[in-house]
Parts: C-alpha cells; sequence; structure tokens
C-alpha cells in the first residue's frame, strides 16, 4: 500500500454547514492527516458596511449576518447601542425579546437536526423537524412581517406589541413541539446507527476547552455548564428558571447533541414562563428621527447565548451618527478554524461534515 | 441599579493598576473592567498575568478600532473568567503608521487568526506570527480595505465594471425624480450618489 497523502478540496457547497467555506484535507486512505479552513466565499463586508450606515441603517443588516438565528444579532446590536446611550427598554419588551430569542434557538437547533442527520444520511429526521420549524416560522411571520429575517428586535425596544390571540398560539405551537421531541428521541437517539457514528467522534479536550475559546453546546458537551443566559445575564433571563445541561461522557458528537436535546425542551420552558410572567405596558422607547440620531461617545461589549454559543458585539461611536466600529464575534470564528482544524486530524473522511455540524460552523460569522 | 456590588471588579482593576505601572484600570460596570495599557511591549506580560494568575483563561476576541483623526489604531483584547464572571477589556493604542505589536497566538492559540485577519484589514504586523500566510484577503496589494481612508467607491470603479444596460438604475432616487418629475427632497439630497 502507498504510503502518499491525498489532498481534496472539500467545499465550498457541501452538507456540512449553512454557508460556503472550503477544508482543505490531507488525507492517507480515509483518515484526515491535516485540514485546513479556507473562508472568503461568504464575505458580505457588513462591518464595513456599518462604518458607512447611519444607526438605523446599520441596525437593518445585521441580522442577515446569520441566516438560521438572526435575532442574536439584532438584540446584541440593540443592546449595545442601548448600553452607550444608557436608554431604558420597557420592561414588557424585555419579555417579547426573551421570547423571540428562544423562539430562534428552537428554530435553530430544529435546522440543526436537520443538518447532523442529514450529513449522516438518515434524512427522515432532517424533513420532520424542518417542516416543524415551519410552525415557528409561522409565528414569526405573525409576528414581525418576515419568516427568517426579523428586524424586531431594535434599539429601544421592540418594533410592535404582540398581536390579538398571539400568545395562545405559541404556547399551542409549544405543546406540539413537546410531543413531537418524544418522537424524535426515538428516530434520532434511540437510532443506533446515529448512535454509533456519534459516539466517539470528534472529541475535545475538556480540560483545554475554556481555554481554546470553545463556547456554547460543543463547551457544555464537555461537561462545563457555561452559558451566557447565566453567567452574565441580560433582558430578563435572571428572573426565569431554567437549568443548563450537566453532560457526562466524553465531549463528542454524541454529548453535544445530548445538550441540544436538553436545552430545547429548557427553552419550551422559558417561552411558557415568558408568556406567564409578562407584564402589560409600552413596549418601545421611542429612538429620535433616525435621520438625525445621534449616539453619545463611547463603546459597550455586549453578549447574547446564540444556539451556536457566545455571540458579541464590540460597538465603538464617536459621538457621530454612524458607528464607528461594530466588530461581531460569532461562535463559529473559533469553532469553525482554530477548533476545528485541529478536531478533524485522525478523524474518519466520512466524518468531517458529521463534526462541522456539531460544532455549529457558519461561514458568515467568521467573514462578516 | 443601586444594589449592585462591584466589589470584585473594583478589586480586579486595583490589582492591575497596582501590578503595572503604565496601566489604567477601570470598572465600567457589573461584570466589565476595563484596563489601558500606556504602553505596547508590556501587553505579553499583562495578558499572561492575566491568564495565569486572575484566571482569565478564556480569550473571546480581539478588535481594532481605526482612529484615523488621531493618527491611531486601537486594538482591544477581550478575555473572560469563567469563574470570576468578569469580561476584562484590555486596550492599546498604535501609530497607523508601521502599525506593529506584539504577537500573542503563543498564549492563545485561537488568537493566530484574530491577527491574521488584522494585519490583512489593517495592516498592523505581529512580528513571530505562526503560519502567517493569507487568511482572507488572497492576492491583495494596496490599502489594507478596513482602513477608513480607503476609498471603496475608488476601488470598486478601478477593478469592476458596472454592467451595461443599468446605467439609469445608479442611483434609485435620482431614476425615480426623473421619470416622475418630482422633485428630491431636500434632506434625501445628501445621500445621493452624485
Amino acid at each position: 500500500m502507498r504510503e502518499e497523502t491525498t489532498t481534496i478540496y472539500l467545499g465550498p457547497q457541501h452538507p456540512g454547514i449553512t454557508g460556503n467555506m472550503m477544508i482543505k484535507l490531507q488525507v492517507k486512505g480515509d483518515t484526515v492527516m491535516k485540514a485546513e479552513t479556507h473562508i472568503g466565499y461568504l464575505h458580505r463586508g457588513f462591518e464595513k458596511l456599518m462604518e458607512r450606515r447611519n444607526w438605523l441603517q446599520s441596525f437593518t443588516i445585521v441580522c442577515r449576518i446569520c441566516v438560521p438565528e438572526p435575532d442574536p444579532n439584532e438584540e446584541n446590536y440593540s443592546r449595545a447601542v442601548e448600553e452607550i446611550e444608557g436608554r431604558e427598554v420597557p420592561e414588557r419588551a424585555k419579555y417579547i425579546r426573551v421570547m423571540v430569542l428562544e423562539l430562534a434557538r428552537i428554530a435553530s437547533y430544529l435546522l440543526w437536526y436537520g443538518g447532523q442527520n442529514g450529513s449522516a444520511g438518515l434524512y427522515t429526521m432532517g424533513q420532520w423537524s424542518v417542516g416543524d420549524r415551519n410552525y415557528i416560522l409561522d409565528l414569526f411571520e405573525e409576528l414581525t412581517g418576515g419568516r427568517v429575517y426579523h428586524m424586531y428586535i431594535w434599539p429601544g425596544g421592540v418594533r410592535r406589541d404582540l398581536p390579538e390571540g398571539f400568545a395562545d398560539k405559541v404556547l399551542k405551537t409549544m405543546d406540539y413541539l413537546e410531543k413531537r421531541l418524544d418522537e424524535y428521541d426515538k428516530l434520532m437517539f434511540e437510532n443506533s446507527i446515529f448512535q454509533k457514528r456519534a459516539q466517539g467522534v470528534g472529541i475535545i479536550d475538556p480540560a483545554k476547552a475554556i481555554e481554546w475559546g470553545v463556547v456554547g453546546p460543543p463547551l457544555r458537551g464537555c461537561g462545563i455548564q457555561s452559558d451566557v443566559r447565566k453567567d452574565d445575564p441580560y433582558e430578563v433571563y435572571d428572573k426565569l428558571d431554567f437549568e443548563v445541561p450537566k453532560i457526562e461522557g466524553q465531549s463528542d458528537v454524541w454529548a453535544r447533541a445530548l445538550v441540544r436535546r436538553f436545552e430545547i425542551r429548557e427553552s419550551i420552558k422559558i417561552i411558557r414562563q415568558v408568556i406567564e410572567k409578562m407584564p402589560t405596558g409600552e413596549v418601545y422607547n421611542k429612538v429620535p428621527n433616525p435621520m438625525k440620531w445621534i449616539v453619545p461617545k463611547g463603546d459597550a461589549y455586549v453578549k447574547t447565548e446564540s444556539a451556536r454559543g457566545e455571540f458579541g458585539y464590540y460597538m465603538v461611536s464617536d459621538g457621530s451618527d454612524k458607528p464607528r466600529r461594530v466588530h461581531v464575534k460569532g461562535p463559529a470564528y473559533v469553532h469553525g478554524i482554530s477548533l476545528l482544524e485541529n478536531l478533524l486530524v485522525g478523524e474518519n473522511i466520512a466524518d468531517v461534515s458529521f463534526i462541522m455540524n456539531s460544532l455549529g460552523t457558519c461561514p458568515p460569522e467568521m467573514e462578516r | 441599579m443601586d444594589n449592585i456590588n462591584l466589589e470584585k471588579e473594583q478589586q480586579l482593576a486595583d490589582i492591575l493598576s497596582s501590578d503595572f505601572t503604565r496601566l489604567d484600570a477601570k470598572v465600567v460596570r457589573e461584570r466589565r473592567v476595563e484596563a489601558v495599557l500606556k504602553s505596547n511591549d508590556i501587553i505579553p506580560s499583562v495578558l499572561l498575568f492575566a491568564k495565569d494568575k486572575l484566571g482569565y483563561i478564556h480569550f473571546s476576541h480581539m478588535s481594532c478600532v481605526d482612529w484615523l483623526e488621531e493618527g491611531e489604531f486601537e486594538v482591544i483584547y477581550i478575555l473572560w473568567n469563567p469563574e470570576e464572571k468578569i469580561n476584562l477589556l484590555i486596550k492599546v493604542r498604535t501609530d497607523r503608521d508601521n502599525a506593529t505589536l506584539p504577537n500573542i497566538d503563543y498564549i492563545w492559540r485561537q488568537a493566530n487568526t484574530y491577527e491574521r485577519e488584522l494585519r490583512e484589514m489593517y495592516g498592523i504586523e505581529f512580528p513571530g506570527l505562526i503560519a502567517a500566510k493569507e487568511f482572507i484577503l488572497e492576492d491583495w496589494q494596496g490599502m489594507p480595505p478596513m482602513r477608513r481612508d480607503f476609498k471603496t467607491k475608488e476601488y470598486v470603479d478601478d477593478h469592476f465594471f458596472h454592467r451595461p444596460g443599468r446605467e439609469d438604475a445608479q442611483d434609485v432616487r435620482e431614476t425615480i425624480a426623473n421619470r416622475s418629475g418630482e422633485e428630491i427632497p431636500e434632506f434625501a439630497k445628501k445621500f445621493s450618489r452624485k
């Protein structure tokens, strides 16, 4: 047998991720010897664009940074502006924001169910979960007018109050989803094919995970209970009762799947509490005329727990009508480049997409 | 708001200020502390001290702000302490001309991609960078594009051509005004391309 390595270019289009990214793999037989991430296929220059647009115009483009879950971007942007300005947000708006963020988390996890199983060849699960995700998109459409991009959480609160009867619809959808999750368990977690593919693959060293910059479900899959919603609470998460999973095991793809399985149920729990506790009142603390809106000089660093991990915004204002700088830190920047390159070494080539999906790799937030 | 206890944050600011003479540290708010370095060469020692002695083991990210008018870049390192639950923002400034900062990718390996990105996008050099090859901008020559004096419109005009048949669609406001005969309102004129 020849001992040569072969170079394989995986991507830019492939089933491991949402978006375009290429991995240059050096393989010996079917074992990966070296992996190198190449990005640049999706650069839309959000950060540069924001320097040339006023505060409200910039807000309309941040949701486009992440297709599966745009709301953490809107929330981060809004909260950073509010922190620099010292603008108060009505209590009801904070509750609505949490509801939207948790709905977005569930929708994102349902899409992940599809991707994770699809990259293992189990397509039925994806059709079920993406079909169910549409019920959440229906809710978003009624609430915001958009199915994917919402532009709903904006500086000062949210764009409009809940439509009549909307809370009941949300609760009904949650009841439906909760029943479906039991069926998902049978199809995915009790499926021996998925178990054999996921267990012992893509193992992250728990002792090094925090230092390597791992966040979100991959970090919690290492048995570390780290969640921005608990560690650095924002909006009204400190008033809500929910748990962060404590996963015992191998910190592999299977552990990361268990984290997401647990968290969908916790999100449903949060949404029910939010609807129960939501006060009445205003939902928007009006900002000035957008054409003349000046944000005082200052900077802020805010972060949100998105479905893929910690999403951070570092924002600087020089006291003008445009942001001086908005730096977007998506979890995939570390997961998709330095972590993935190290994790793939020694793995089977058939597991590459599978591992990428378990990390929630998302190129738009690497290139911004 | 008045009941927030900032003892932990103040303690961190005091430790940093007393251990490093060329550093100003202050509490920004709950769970946010900021340290401004007055000298670039202490960056690795401050970061290593924060990591090894103070428990700031998680390197969240680093970013850069171009203060064109002041002739300086401001680079921000954002660290997180998972025990104390505090974000530490370390800020440093460097001249825009021949901008150079110490490399830190031996402290956190994920800093490597951030530094390579800042080198391409702003032109800041980090001597000693591991695998210091091109990151996003392949074969890029000329001014780094994230600098504020980079002329986006001129670059586009020089490197690309406008699709034929769309000449009249270059400015939506003007096209509509020409076709309808309506005047562009005064407040909107400053957004016109011409």
